[in-house]
């Protein structure tokens, strides 16, 4: 399987100071791959390199086969990666339907066919079309959210720490539904705190720490191993 | 007092001053939850509009309902020019810097308003006009193209901003900016886009303030206070909020001359700003936090 994603031996950070000392991270098409590490160890910092929200000193991204280094996030929606915020990641004042539209917005002529795709993979987002986003449960939220970024039919999905601060029941339901976009046909990158879940349910997994790769397989294999486990017991 | 007087001599002039006032709330409001900063130029843009129309009119000879889009027009025009000149200078620097910058623009506006046409009171037709009696109701024609233009003005900013690609782009740029941002919505075209409306809007309520009273170079600092009582009543971010917050502060305004003397009408706007500042800070449309 050729990789979808490719962060090769990343360096960078926000300001003059790395925060990413050489990071490395594959995806392949029709997995799901987690992100993980103690708080710190530059999580969702690797995210916004892939994203062109970092200063990027050394290393490459490849998305599709194409360079995206250091392009803005504009070009790299278009490029085909598209990302969802943490937080506030839905027009809350804008119906559902409208939040697809705007999630389509670079795209020139006809979007119904995504709009559609969307609304098969969400069967309750279709009722609630015309619904205020912003009075949605939460796992529809993140269904909204996840829908719009779906728009520009990315390759793959960016999800920052998607379930942070949900119940245990929501976290399940978004697991659920990161499965069925994969399983539509686009790859998610995850970043994660809650590790061991996101590990259970990720195909494959990579350790970050201070800045650095530290352990990578599949979610299983880091479930299993002792150095990652201690890694986390202890916080 | 009778309902029918009530009704001729305090609620249809406050409908008629409370939709002008709704015009400028509008334009307040989009400018607030786009850029996120006060615009104190809004009641001098509004005279430089209104007296941008006498100049069709007197200079050009337009007939007075010709000039009206002119100086919609041109007024959205030198909005957009005065954020390029200006305002767009001081985008990522604090939003109180552009406010106050707003108050210069305001009395530069007012400057080239008094050096252009003076200070002295115009009119945009001489003569009286009389009001038609409808079963009772005394309305004046220009009393009806006032109401019927708002309500066109405002449907028509409606069906924009729910319709149109940019005016949902609009939409989301004032409901999440970064979001927005994501989406590739380009900034620079939704705040020229803003300015062009509201600049525009600003001119209509110049004119048809103008239309209903007269041309003064003080005119539109006069209504800057009971607009943005309107915008803030409305809760600010909500058209429809405007709306209601301008047809309220009219009534009021106009209701307050049975308690208080005349020229203090100004006051029951300031009241109402006060009040709904402490109690309901977000208005009654649950708008942003100021």
């Amino acid at each position: 399987m050729s990789a979808i994603l490719a962060m090769t031996q990343l360096r960078g950070g926000y300001s003059e100071t790395d925060i990413l000392h050489g990071v490395s991270i594959e995806v392949a098409a029709h997995e799901i791959v987690a992100i993980v590490g103690p708080n710190g160890a530059g999580k969702s910092t690797a995210m916004k390199a892939i994203f062109g929200l970092l200063n990027v000193r050394a290393g490459s991204v490849v998305a599709n086969g194409v360079d995206i280094t250091g392009w803005s996030p504009n070009r790299i929606v278009q490029a085909g990666v598209s990302y969802v915020p943490q937080v506030d990641n839905i027009f809350g004042e804008m119906t559902v339907h409208e939040n697809l539209e705007m999630g389509a917005f670079l795209r020139k002529g006809d979007f119904s066919a995504s709009a559609d795709r969307v609304y098969q993979l969400f069967p309750d987002l279709k009722a609630k079309r015309k619904t205020l986003a912003g009075s949605l449960s939460g796992g529809q939220r993140q269904m909204v959210a996840m829908g719009r970024a779906l728009m520009l039919d990315p390759k793959i999905l960016l999800l920052d720490e998607p379930t942070a601060g949900l119940s245990p029941k929501y976290m399940e339901q978004i697991f659920q539904i990161s499965r069925d976009v994969r399983d539509s046909g686009v790859a998610i990158l995850l970043v994660e705190q809650h590790a061991k879940q996101a590990l259970a349910f990720a195909d494959r997994g990579y350790v970050l720490a201070a800045g650095g790769n530290r352990h990578h397989g599949t979610g299983r294999e880091l479930l299993a191993d002792r150095a990652v486990a201690e890694m986390f017991l202890g916080g | 007092m009778e309902m029918i007087s009530f009704l001729n001599f305090y609620l249809i002039p406050g409908i008629v001053i409370g939709s002008i006032y709704a015009l400028g709330a509008i334009g307040l409001t989009l400018i607030f939850s786009i850029m996120r900063h006060a615009h104190l130029a809004h009641g001098d843009m509004a005279a430089l509009g209104a007296f941008l129309a006498l100049a069709g009119i007197t200079t050009i000879g337009l007939p007075a309902y010709a000039a009206l889009p002119l100086a919609v027009i041109a007024t959205g025009l030198i909005a957009i020019g005065i954020d390029k000149l200006f305002y767009s200078h001081l985008r990522t620097r604090p939003k109180i810097l552009t406010t106050i910058s707003t108050l210069g623009i305001a009395l530069m506006i007012r400057s080239v308003v008094q050096i252009v046409w003076g200070v002295d009171t115009r009119l945009y037709s001489n003569g009286i006009s009389r009001p038609q009696n409808w079963f009772g109701l005394k309305i004046k024609a220009v009393e009806m193209y006032t109401l019927s233009a708002v309500v066109l003005f405002v449907v028509a900013l409606v069906l924009f901003l729910t319709k149109s690609k940019w005016g949902k782009a609009m939409r989301a740029m004032s409901d999440n900016r970064n979001l927005a941002l994501l989406s590739g919505v380009d900034n620079n075209k939704v705040v020229a886009l803003t300015w062009l409306i509201s600049g525009g809007l600003c001119a209509a309520s110049g004119y048809f303030l103008g239309m209903n009273t007269e041309l003064k170079s003080m005119m539109g600092w006069n209504i800057l206070l009971p607009t943005f009582a309107a915008a803030i009543l409305g809760g600010v971010g909500k058209i429809e909020g405007a709306v209601a917050g301008g047809l309220i502060i009219g009534i009021v305004e106009e209701l307050s001359v049975m308690v208080i003397p005349s020229e203090y009408k100004a006051l029951s706007a300031f009241a109402i700003l006060l009040l709904v500042l402490l109690v309901r800070p977000r208005g009654l449309f649950k708008g942003k936090i100021l």
